[in-house]
């Protein structure tokens, strides 16, 4: 069985270096994004494709991934009624599309953000040699093999500047577009990066949406944080059921900086995000609170790690998983509090809602302090509908599937309605609160 | 309205409910008065429908339905209303929009129209006034945090929305300092009329000072063993339980 296993985890290896190869010849790339492209094949292959117990993976089961042939996405487009379905109302004039990574600027609109940031693509930001050199020595140091393999793939993201002091009230919305290809799945490698400047305010809202059925979509999404500067984020995904989706988003907060994000998640057959933020700067403030509705055979995996370098920082952290069917919803987070960083104040909350028993819900929160003067706290629940909640609604004259309803949508409401943008909320009512309406029916 | 005959029930294998009988006719109040443990809000809760409890024999008959084939909900929608001793907290739920909730499935349920939030506003305005309860309770999450006293209030508001036929107040005045305990049964007398019926379960006689039943019945280890009228609440008051537990007994 062992011996299956790592021959399983060679051929996968061989797969994506075979799939590399391919891309490399039906793609004349310049020699600086050439360089980025190959800094990330070594670093997949020196990291291996994760085996059953890697510590980074205890929940997720990469099997299918390593036994699926994926095909290159030829990076296609799509079409502008999807854009019009997903781009929010309050962002039109602020939207970036991506489609299978690439970025369409006939289908993006940036007239609400002229003068305030700068957008530059990835040939342009390449050619800067003090940034390309950044990236490279970054992925020496990685060590999530997807993000690996994304900056191995990665050839048309873009990179945006906010600039020092704008203030931006139009949320900017990403949108993620993933398409299928004819036969083998195929895989996208989108990727960007923000860089908030000093004292700058921004929203940001990242919908990740598919255009077809079997995909494989592998982000990374960077977001720089300077000195006293704010985001409010949101992230939906609302993928297509047949799709694997792997994301990394790397948050670095400097000096009084502050993220404040809700990641609303749809699920997917393979949905895994992977989170690093660093609070590397005294008084910077993160606030993450995120919900999954999920069903059938749907799962989510959450992977967060919480870095305090800095005395004075803030971090939050509160997630609800609604798990029903057969679907699994894991999260594996880690606080880590660094020698010196005094006074930190930490928490970190975890509830899951189990709603049938065949589903699944993992928990596995850590703290790692190494300082002695720091407010920390951390919890996980795993409960199913209350008995007593229930029967009050019932003596109420609320039918036992209404009253059910109202309980689970209760419970993931309390997350939704942090969601600072109305139009947000109303699409994460229709698209995780209808599944709940749906399974009580 | 309500016929309970030699009615036995109980949780899992324990009997608690051992051959109670008791009428309830419009227009009364009935008093239940019993020691801690005697089984007071056990038959609270199935007169309300709880799953946890089985009925092993006996019967209940409410307006000539056979009141234990009903859900918890019909009950609720054919008037039967139970104001709980521990009114359970329900974060997230917003209590203006639940309560608007339970009221509109029962005008449904009479073949009525839902009311929307505007309209329905006004009539837990007035409602609330009732009550004397603040208007910040509408947007906070149901008895999310509420002290004891306001979900008690809480509780008499739900019965004025749903305005039962018969209502079971369970303990109702416990926990309530002598303010709280004057507002709810203010309101509670301004509900009660003579088209329905009350059952008050108390520990204390202190809320029949305001309250005042036709009948008291004392409730011990699962049986009714004295019924009066409400004097027999100022003896009790005067000499405790014991004197009648140990002397039926």
């Amino acid at each position: 069985m062992a011996g299956a296993l790592t021959d399983e985890v060679k051929s996968a290896e061989g797969g994506f270096l075979q799939l590399h190869k391919d891309y490399l010849d039906a793609n004349s790339l310049s020699n600086d994004l050439l360089e980025f492209n190959k800094a990330g094949i070594e670093r997949f292959e020196s990291l291996k494709f994760p085996h059953p117990k890697h510590e980074m993976f205890t929940f997720v089961n990469t099997r299918e991934i390593a036994s699926t042939e994926f095909a290159l996405n030829p990076g296609g487009t799509c079409s502008a009624d999807v854009v019009k379905n997903h781009v929010y109302a309050c962002s039109e004039q602020s939207c970036l599309v991506l489609v299978d990574g690439v970025y369409q600027p006939e289908l993006s609109d940036l007239s609400a953000l002229a003068g305030k940031v700068e957008l530059a693509d990835f040939e342009k930001a390449f050619s800067d040699e003090k940034l390309k050199q950044s990236l490279v020595e970054s992925l020496k140091k990685e060590t999530d093999v997807f993000s690996a393999l994304n900056a191995a793939f990665a050839k048309q993201g873009v990179f945006l500047k906010v600039l020092p002091k704008a203030q931006i009230n139009k949320p900017i919305q990403v949108l993620l577009v993933s398409t299928g290809a004819e036969g083998k799945p195929a895989m996208s490698a989108p990727r960007f990066c923000v860089h908030i400047g000093k004292h700058a305010e921004v929203k940001i809202i990242v919908k990740t949406v598919g255009d077809g059925n079997s995909y494989f979509s592998n982000t990374v999404q960077d977001y720089f944080l300077d000195e006293n500067s704010s985001v409010i984020f949101s992230q939906v995904q609302a993928d297509s059921k047949e799709s694997w989706n792997f994301s990394k988003t790397f948050v670095r907060l400097n000096q009084y900086s502050r993220f404040k994000s809700t990641h609303a998640m749809a699920g997917s057959k393979l949905t895994r995000n992977n989170y690093q933020t660093h609070l590397c700067e005294p008084g910077a403030e993160l606030t993450m609170n995120g919900v999954s509705v999920l069903v059938d055979k749907e799962q989510v995996h959450q992977y967060i790690q919480v870095n305090h370098h800095a005395p004075n920082c803030i971090s939050h952290q509160y997630f609800k998983n609604i798990v029903n069917d057969k679907s699994r919803a894991s999260f594996d987070g880690t606080v880590v509090v660094d020698p010196g960083a005094q006074l930190t104040q930490s928490d970190q909350l975890i509830n899951n809602l189990m709603l049938s028993d065949e589903a699944h819900a993992d928990g596995k929160p850590n703290l790692m302090i190494y300082a002695d003067d720091v407010k920390c706290a951390h919890g996980n629940t795993v409960g199913q509908i209350d008995d007593e909640q229930l029967f009050y609604l019932e003596t109420r004259g609320l039918s036992a599937s209404v009253a059910k309803t109202l309980l689970t949508t209760s419970f993931a409401r309390s997350i939704i309605d942090t969601v600072e943008f109305p139009e947000v909320v109303e699409d994460l009512k229709s698209l995780l609160l209808s599944k709940l309406e749906r399974n009580h029916a | 309205m309500l016929e309970i005959k030699d009615l036995h029930a109980g949780s899992e294998d324990t009997e608690i409910i051992k051959g109670i009988s008791l009428t309830v006719n419009k227009g009364e109040i009935h008093a239940i008065m019993g020691p801690n443990g005697s089984g007071k809000s056990t038959l609270s809760k199935i007169l309300a429908g709880h799953h946890e409890y089985e009925v092993s024999s006996g019967s209940v008959t409410y307006n000539g339905k056979n009141l234990l084939d009903l859900e918890p909900e019909e009950r609720a929608l054919e008037g039967i209303f139970l104001g709980f001793q521990y009114p359970v907290e329900i974060p997230g739920v917003n209590n203006a929009e639940f309560l608007r909730m339970a009221y509109n499935a029962k005008r449904l349920h009479k073949g009525e129209d839902e009311v929307d939030p505007l309209d329905f506003d006004e009539i837990l305005d007035e409602k609330m006034k009732m009550v004397e309860m603040d208007h910040k309770y509408k947007a906070r999450f149901l008895n999310e945090g509420f002290s004891g006293g306001e979900k008690k209030k809480n509780e008499i508001l739900q019965m004025a929305i749903l305005e039962p036929k018969l209502a079971v107040l369970d303990e109702t005045d416990s926990g309530l300092d002598i303010d709280a305990l004057r507002i709810v049964a203010n309101g509670v007398n301004n509900l009660i009329n003579e088209n329905n019926a009350l059952i008050l379960i108390t520990h204390y006689q202190r809320l029949l000072d305001y309250i005042k039943p036709d009948y008291v019945h004392v409730l011990s280890k699962g049986k009714i063993i004295k019924s009066g009228d409400k004097g027999l609440a100022l003896e009790l008051e005067a000499q405790g339980y014991d004197w009648l537990t140990t002397t039926t007994n």
